[in-house]
């Protein structure tokens, strides 16, 4: 691994955790979701200083350049995050749609309600 | 002096009743909400047949929205203490004396710990509680003997608070970050039970994970928030 991509990894990983924290420290970011990102860029960093991890998974599974072991693993882990992503984002879909349906409906109600109401005097 | 009991609840059916009975027989002095966090099974039903007085939230939104509301309906209507309770009848509303008197005394957050005068035992489920204990040590210098209890008190300063704000969870994190920010904090001495029915919230893999969260939040996020 050259010392460029390790510099590279290592400032890329800093700049989004320094990121994350200014968006948690101005109230726009939910803890739970920047626990991956912390993750994800601490590993990074690990990879970085520590490319003997790479060297010897590499090796393993047999892929000649470590870097395209590094590649490898962050589309893997991205692939699975998008995955993850698509799933909340349909859970979120069907709670808004429910929210709307029962919102139209309690109005639908409140105003037959009220229709009611005036009829009899 | 209004104090609120909120009792957060998700699919309680079996419990529900019981917990919310005991609250109006025995402690007619407090008042109390519910709060239905999109309970699937009758939790709903049975309270509004019993006449308890329920907010019911159209879809789940987890403990974190579910007490918040809890919070937002105290801030709203100018209560001058809230008190978080389980709906799974773990938590002795007895205690809530103890727990309101030492809050008068000044404390901004009073909690309902175990381990105060008892020691805490040395089983796998307390290693969590250890390590998260260890870990407000570490940062804010400050002993807090049972974290995760979830039976707490909150004052008028700290219910506005946590109803106007993101990342307010009622968990170990939000209690260290107020430490850190000179929130005064206390624990009083509670023993409780074990749940009467139905499962507990937290699997293995739940555990890990949440305290994987606490970890992050306690010893490196909190470092940077802003109040």
């Amino acid at each position: 691994m050259s010392i460029a991509l390790r510099v590279l990894l290592i400032v890329v990983s800093v700049l989004s955790m320094i990121i994350m924290m200014r968006k948690i420290r101005n109230s726009k970011f939910q803890i739970d979701y920047s626990i991956f990102w912390i993750i994800f860029s601490v590993v990074l960093i690990i990879i970085a200083i520590f490319p003997k991890i790479v060297l010897v998974a590499a090796d393993l599974i047999g892929i000649q350049s470590p870097v395209n072991m590094i590649f490898l693993v962050i589309i893997f882990i991205l692939l699975v995050k998008v995955f993850y992503m698509n799933i909340q984002i349909s859970q979120l879909e069907y709670k808004v749609k429910e929210l709307i349906q029962k919102l139209a409906l309690s109005e639908h109600k409140d105003s037959e309600a009220e229709k009611n109401k005036d009829c009899r005097f | 002096m209004k104090i609120l009991v909120i009792i957060p609840a998700y699919n309680e059916e079996e419990n529900i009743e019981h917990v919310v009975n005991n609250m109006i027989e025995k402690y007619p002095q407090y008042d109390y909400v519910v709060i239905n966090d999109g309970s699937k099974d009758s939790t709903s039903d049975i309270c509004h047949k019993n006449n308890y007085n329920i907010v019911d939230l159209p879809i789940n939104l987890g403990l974190t929205g579910a007490f918040q509301t809890g919070l937002k309906y105290a801030d709203l209507k100018g209560y001058d203490y809230a008190v978080q309770i389980d709906a799974d009848g773990q938590h002795n509303p007895d205690y809530i004396a103890d727990m309101l008197k030492k809050a008068e005394e000044g404390y901004d957050i009073v909690i309902g710990s175990r381990f105060v005068t008892e020691k805490k035992p040395w089983s796998p489920r307390m290693a969590g509680s250890r390590l998260i204990e260890m870990a407000i040590r570490i940062t804010t210098g400050k002993k807090v003997s049972d974290p995760t209890s979830g039976m707490r008190i909150y004052n008028k300063k700290m219910i506005h608070e946590f109803a106007q704000n993101i990342n307010y969870g009622p968990e170990p994190d939000t209690i260290s970050f107020l430490l850190k920010q000179g929130v005064s904090v206390e624990s009083v001495q509670v023993t409780m039970e074990e749940r009467m029915a139905g499962k507990s919230y937290l699997s293995f893999g739940r555990s890990i994970s949440y305290m994987m969260r606490m970890m992050i939040a306690i010893l490196l996020i909190n470092n940077f928030r802003k109040r």
